[in-house]
C-alpha cells in the first residue's frame, strides 16, 4: 500500500494529459458549433511534433490564404521554413564555433564568395599571388550554366515533327487516316468551281485588275476578238478540262456566284467585248493626237497638202485639240460606264440564288444576312480585334457555308440510306455529330444545343429527340452501374 | 444570338439539305442541322482569326477563311 501511494502519484501525471484531453473531445461532441468557428479552436491539441508542424503549416496556408497582404506573409512563411532547415541549424552552430576556429583558405579552383567576405589574410595573399601568375584570367571549371539564360535566343524550342500544322485535334491526327477521296483537295475539287484562290487556276481576281486597269489588261476577249481560234480556245480548252475533273459534280457552273467559267460567254455578250474592240483604236488616236500636238509642223504640212486652207494652222490645232478632248472624254465616259457596268454585273451575278444540286433540285443558298450575322457574332466571341466582315470574307464564308451544306446532305443521306429509310431523322444528326466529333460522351448534343441556339429552337429540339433521350439512359444506368459497384 | 431575332430560315435549310440529299427531312432535324451549322461556322471562324492573326491582318480576311475551308471541311466530313 506504501508502494501503491506513490504509484498512484507517479501516475497521476501521466494521467492529466488524458484528462486534459478529455474536456476538448466532450466539448467537441456537446456543441460543436461554437468549436468551428475558428479552425484553431477545432483543431485537437497535436501530441507528435510531426503532427505539430503539420497542423502549424495548414494554419499558416491558411491565414496565408484569408489576409489580404499575401506576398509578405508567404514570404514571412518561406523565412520561416528555412529557419527550420538543418542546414541552418549548421549554421548557427559554425557562429557560435566561428571565433574559436581559423578560417581555412580554399585550396579549390575558385575562391567563393564566403572567403573574399572573410577577406582574412590569406586568401589575400592568395589572390596576388594568382595574379602574378596567371596574368590570364582563370579558366572556369565549371559549366557556363548561368549564361545560357542570356543564350536563350539561339536556342530554338523544340519542335515536333509531325504535327507542324494548327490544329492539334483529334481530327489532325487521323486525317492521314482518312480515304483519299475524302481529302480536303478532292474535296474542294468537287465543290468548288475555281473560285477558291488557293489553286493556281485563275479566276475572277483577274477580274478585279481588269476593273481597276479599265481597259488594257488583255485577259478579257481581245485575244479571243484577233484570232478566234487562239486563246479563247486555250482557254476553253482548260476550263473544260477542268469541269471534266469534277465530273461527280454536275451542278450548272453558270448558276454559280463567282464562276469563271462563264467569263468568255457572258463577258463576250455584255459590256467587255465592246471595251478592247474600242480601245485600241481609241488608244491610237490619243497618242496620235498627242504626237500631233508635239511635232505640229510636219502634222500640219500634211493637212496642207491634203488641201485645207492653209491659214488656219491654229484653228486646225484647235480642231485636234479639241477632237483629242473628245476622245478623252470619249475614252472617260467609255470607262465609267464599264466601271458603272463592273459592279451591276457582279451584283447581279451574286443574287443569282438558286444553284442546282448534284441530284438535279434547285436550291436557294442560306441568306447573307443570317451568314453575316452569325460570323460576326462569333468573330466577336473568337476574339478578333476588328469583328466587322467584308464583302469579300462574306463571299467566301457563304462558299464555305454551301460546301457544308453540300457535305452535309451526302453524309446525311448517306446514313439514312444505310438505315433503309427514305428521311432523314435526328438519329442521322446525331449520328453525324458524334462522327464529327462535336459530341461525346461528356458533351451531349442537346448541352450544344443550349450553348448556341436560342430557346424556341431549343424547345423543339427537347421535344424531338428519341433518339436522344435513349442514349442518355445508357448513359445513366452506366452511372448507376458504377456507383453499384463502387457501393458494393 | 440575341433573343427575339429570327435565328434562321428554317425552310431554307430544309430545302437545301434536301435538295443535297435527295432524301426527305423529318420535322424537327433541320434544327439539329443548324446547330451543326453553327458549331462549323464557330470552327471556321476561329481558324479563320487565327490564321489572319498570324498573318498580322486586322480583322478576318476572306483569304484567311479561304484558307481555314478547307481544314474546317474536312474536320466536319462524317
Amino acid at each position: 500500500m506504501a508502494d501503491s501511494a506513490p504509484n498512484n502519484g507517479r501516475l497521476a501525471p501521466l494521467r492529466t494529459p488524458q484528462a486534459l484531453a478529455t474536456p476538448n473531445r466532450r466539448a467537441i461532441s456537446a456543441d460543436p458549433s461554437s468549436n468551428r468557428l475558428s479552425a484553431s479552436a477545432r483543431r485537437n491539441r497535436p501530441n507528435t511534433p510531426h503532427a505539430r508542424a503539420a497542423s502549424r503549416a495548414i494554419d499558416q496556408r491558411r491565414t496565408a490564404l484569408f489576409t489580404p497582404g499575401r506576398v509578405g506573409r508567404r514570404r514571412s512563411i518561406a523565412r520561416e521554413r528555412e529557419r527550420e532547415t538543418p542546414r541552418d541549424l549548421l549554421r548557427n552552430l559554425s557562429r557560435v564555433l566561428a571565433p574559436t576556429s581559423t578560417a581555412l583558405s580554399s585550396s579549390s579552383s575558385s575562391p567563393g564568395p564566403n572567403s573574399n567576405n572573410d577577406s582574412t589574410l590569406q586568401t589575400l595573399m592568395e589572390e596576388g599571388d594568382d595574379d602574378d601568375d596567371f596574368p590570364i584570367e582563370r579558366p572556369r571549371f565549371s559549366l557556363p550554366l548561368d549564361r545560357d539564360d542570356d543564350d536563350d535566343s539561339d536556342l530554338k524550342p523544340p519542335r515536333s515533327s509531325i504535327l507542324e500544322d494548327d490544329n492539334y485535334t483529334a481530327q489532325s491526327i487521323e486525317l492521314p487516316r482518312r480515304a483519299w477521296s475524302e481529302m480536303p483537295p478532292g474535296r474542294l475539287d468537287r465543290g468548288s468551281f475555281g473560285s477558291v484562290r488557293m489553286s493556281d487556276y485563275i479566276g475572277p481576281e483577274i477580274a478585279d485588275d481588269d476593273n481597276d486597269v479599265g481597259i488594257d489588261s488583255g485577259f478579257f476577249p481581245p485575244p479571243a476578238l484577233d484570232d478566234d481560234t487562239g486563246g479563247l480556245a486555250m482557254d476553253e480548252s482548260a476550263i473544260f478540262e477542268r469541269m471534266d475533273e469534277e465530273a461527280r459534280r454536275q451542278t450548272m457552273a453558270g448558276m454559280d456566284d463567282f464562276g469563271p467559267i462563264e467569263i468568255p460567254e457572258m463577258e463576250n455578250e455584255s459590256t467587255f467585248m465592246m471595251a478592247p474592240a474600242d480601245s485600241p483604236t481609241r488608244d491610237q488616236t490619243v497618242t496620235e493626237g498627242l504626237e500631233a500636238q508635239d511635232e505640229d509642223p510636219p502634222q500640219v504640212e500634211d493637212y496642207d497638202d491634203d488641201g485645207n486652207e492653209p491659214f488656219d494652222i491654229p484653228g486646225l490645232q484647235d480642231e485636234d485639240d479639241v477632237d483629242d478632248d473628245n476622245n478623252q472624254e470619249l475614252l472617260e465616259t467609255t470607262i465609267v460606264s464599264q466601271a458603272a457596268d463592273l459592279p451591276a454585273h457582279r451584283a447581279r451575278r451574286k443574287k443569282a440564288g438558286k444553284k442546282i444540286s448534284r441530284h438535279g433540285i434547285e436550291y436557294p443558298s442560306l441568306p447573307q444576312g443570317v451568314v453575316k450575322r452569325l460570323a460576326t457574332t462569333l468573330a466577336k466571341t473568337a476574339g478578333v480585334g476588328k469583328a466587322k466582315i467584308s464583302a469579300d470574307t462574306l463571299d467566301s464564308l457563304m462558299q464555305a457555308t454551301d460546301w457544308f451544306f453540300e457535305q452535309l446532305g451526302d453524309d446525311l443521306s448517306a446514313y439514312a440510306q444505310h438505315a433503309g429509310r427514305k428521311t432523314i431523322d435526328e438519329s442521322d444528326m446525331v449520328m453525324l455529330m458524334r462522327r464529327q466529333r462535336q459530341t461525346s460522351t461528356s458533351t451531349t448534343p442537346f448541352a450544344l444545343a443550349q450553348r448556341h441556339l436560342p430557346r424556341e429552337l431549343l424547345q423543339e429540339l427537347r421535344m424531338a429527340v428519341p433518339p436522344k433521350k435513349i442514349y442518355r439512359k445508357r448513359q445513366s444506368r452506366q452511372a448507376e452501374v458504377e456507383v453499384e459497384e463502387e457501393v458494393t | 444570338m440575341a433573343p427575339g431575332q429570327k435565328m434562321y430560315p428554317r425552310a431554307t435549310v430544309k430545302k437545301i439539305v434536301k435538295a443535297h440529299s435527295k432524301c426527305n427531312v423529318s420535322k424537327n432535324a433541320d434544327v439539329m442541322m443548324f446547330l451543326d451549322y453553327v458549331l462549323f461556322m464557330q470552327t471556321l471562324v476561329k481558324e479563320a482569326a487565327i490564321d489572319a492573326k498570324q498573318s498580322g491582318e486586322r480583322g478576318i480576311s476572306a483569304r484567311s477563311v479561304k484558307k481555314a475551308t478547307a481544314d474546317t471541311l474536312a474536320k466536319f466530313k462524317g
